[in-house]
């Protein structure tokens, strides 16, 4: 074990955070609403703006801007949710999925080109550092275990959201049977709302933290898509401890990947991790067989 | 029967177009019969059995790639569309049996990935494909035989596509995508259908992708795996209408025109205003534009109606 490897397998696991607090977001919307949404890592790209923005010219500490996109992005989820979901929401399943994927991408796709437009050239991340410390013989860079700890607080806090609240639990219980759910006196669309924002906040407060450690580009979310996409099969479907161990895996695998075989390397291994797990066990490490 | 005679004799003015003096218009017609192709194989998988296979395009950038490398290494263009296509079924074929494990909105993100996985693939390993630079084949005017080429295989893509339909395995396809366990329940041998169906539909688009690269003489990762490429037979098959065997003609002559007219005046937001189209697409008019009401009356008397009226039935059935 030597220093760089640990190195490694921090900056591995601090990826890992990031793409399993996305793919949680990912995971509670597509329970929710049964609607797959491609134009999620969009959000997560959106998010990254935003907090940049906040930085670059309001002076606004990437930790706070973290907590700052949050209620911005639940707005805007409502509303994307209310113009793009809700008309289709009641379709049967099969016209479901088709119109789901048509609004999505075709959402996706024009935030990405708008963006593209006014943002010319790629935002290289935010220099903001602390002090490095070190710990037995290896130094770890501060303010990347003080992102590590928010993710993890973050994560923390949405458990014991969804396990202990009114509102939590009745999230949970559309995930479990919409019918049910309905039976029960759940107001469906209104949960569906505050799901549906809730996921598209934790992809933009992921974006914050993403753009303190990596370059940002407006045509980044599709393939980040298909690396939540990844994760949540790896974790397994609808399972919220299994998307942020997912996220774990994916992000050292990208991490090891892009040191032992070359960065350009990289974007293969999600794509290599879902065929495996497709093929090895298709419920993924956490889902229940079916 | 009025519309095979339509058909026919579509064909017969597009083969005698080139001895008509409208050079602009066969460049026009190998273009859109290159879309058209892509979108009505699209629609085997994505139309009749119902999976949204968003990374159709990896076989026509396959098909190409293989084509542009045989040429160069001199064979002639009959061995290396061969080998293409051989090649993007095989494939096809192995990447069936990890990716039908995957249903609905996730087939559809995974499929969209492979895409990005090949075009790696081709800008990583230099040695074969030339990098993100791209590759040129032996050049030459090929334009007219790859013209009646194309107009070839788009002809055979429909007769496959109408056969698909009519035959016993096209209706394990559309039971597959009305209910895959009851079609299970009732004999289908659903993942050997899956299978088929991509296989099947791999071919035609590998095949135009070789044409269309020996009358190109070149190709890049950006050309065959791009976005644009990518997503427009789709748009195409959606706004015609997926499922019948007109609708991918009838997006495709659509936006062939859109393009023509709107991409020369507005150099941006192209990626923009298709996903517009997609957005306006899945909220107002999932059925494409043969099932809107104006269009429908039209095309029954084409005597296609029996296909278009499928789906009304199943759809209301449902609804209750």
């Amino acid at each position: 074990m030597s220093a760089d490897f640990i190195q490694l397998l921090v900056g591995g696991i601090l990826l890992g955070g990031i793409y399993g607090l996305a793919a949680f977001g990912l995971s509670i919307t597509f329970g929710v609403l049964n609607v797959l949404n491609l134009a999620h890592g969009d959000f997560l790209m959106l998010g990254s703006l935003l907090s940049y923005g906040l930085f670059v010219w309001l002076g606004i500490n990437p930790f706070v801007a973290a907590i700052l996109v949050i209620p911005a992005f639940m707005v805007l989820g409502v509303g994307f949710y209310l113009l793009l979901l809700k008309p289709i929401a009641d379709k049967p399943p099969h016209q479901l999925l088709v119109a789901s994927i048509l609004v999505t991408l075709g959402a996706s796709l024009f935030i990405e080109d708008i963006t593209a437009y006014f943002w010319e050239r790629p935002v290289t991340g935010i220099s903001y550092t602390l002090p490095p410390m070190e710990v037995a013989g290896v130094v770890i860079s501060s303010t990347r275990l003080l992102v590590l700890l928010f993710i993890f607080a973050l994560a923390c806090a949405m458990q014991l959201y969804l396990k202990k609240t009114f509102v939590g639990k009745s999230i949970r219980a559309i995930v479990q049977g919409r019918e049910g759910a309905k039976v029960v006196g759940i107001p469906i669309s209104r949960v569906s709302a505050l799901a549906f924002s809730i996921g598209m906040a934790l992809a933009a407060s992921a974006g914050a933290f993403y753009v303190t450690l990596f370059t940002v580009t407006p045509v980044m979310g599709i393939p980040l898509t298909i690396k939540y996409l990844c994760v949540v099969v790896l974790g397994g479907l609808g399972s919220i401890v299994g998307s942020v161990f997912g996220g774990l895996i994916l992000g050292v695998a990208e991490t090891l990947t892009a040191y032992y075989c070359g960065a350009e390397w990289a974007p293969t291994i999600a794509f290599v991790l879902l065929i495996l797990i497709l093929i090895v066990r298709p419920e993924g490490l956490f889902g229940a067989k079916k | 029967m009025v519309f095979y005679s339509v058909f026919v004799l579509l064909w017969i003015i597009l083969a005698a177009l080139p001895w008509l003096g409208f050079s602009y218009g066969v460049v026009w017609i190998f273009l859109l019969a290159v879309s058209f192709t892509l979108a009505l194989s699209y629609d085997i998988v994505g139309g009749y059995m119902g999976y949204m296979n968003l990374g159709h395009s990896t076989f026509f950038g396959l098909g190409a790639y293989t084509t542009a490398i045989l040429l160069n290494q001199g064979f002639n263009l009959f061995t290396s569309l061969l080998a293409a296509f051989l090649l993007a079924a095989f494939f096809a074929a192995l990447i069936s049996y990890p990716l039908f494990r995957l249903r609905g909105a996730y087939f559809a993100l995974a499929t969209f990935g492979l895409i990005s996985l090949i075009e790696v693939l081709t800008v990583n390993l230099r040695d074969l494909t030339g990098g993100s630079g791209g590759i040129s084949t032996p050049p030459g005017n090929h334009m007219l035989p790859a013209y009646y080429m194309v107009l070839g295989v788009a002809a055979a893509t429909m007769v496959l596509s109408h056969s698909v339909a009519r035959s016993k395995f096209g209706l394990g396809l559309f039971s597959i995508r009305e209910d895959e366990e009851v079609a299970q329940s009732f004999g289908v041998p659903t993942s050997l259908y899956k299978g088929l169906a991509l296989v099947i539909s791999s071919v035609p688009a590998s095949l135009v992708g070789g044409i269309y690269v020996w009358n190109m003489t070149y190709v890049s990762p950006e050309s065959v795996f791009g976005l644009e490429i990518a997503l427009s037979p789709i748009i195409m098959a959606m706004l015609g209408g997926t499922g019948v065997m007109i609708g991918p003609l009838v997006g495709a002559v659509f936006i062939t025109l859109v393009q023509e007219f709107l991409w020369t005046k507005v150099p941006y937001f192209h990626l923009a205003m298709y996903g517009t189209v997609l957005v306006l697409l899945g909220l107002f008019m999932p059925g494409g534009i043969v099932r809107t009401r104006w269009v429908k009356p039209f095309i029954q008397r084409l005597g296609l109606g029996e296909a278009v009226e499928y789906f009304k039935n199943v759809d209301a059935e449902r609804m209750s």
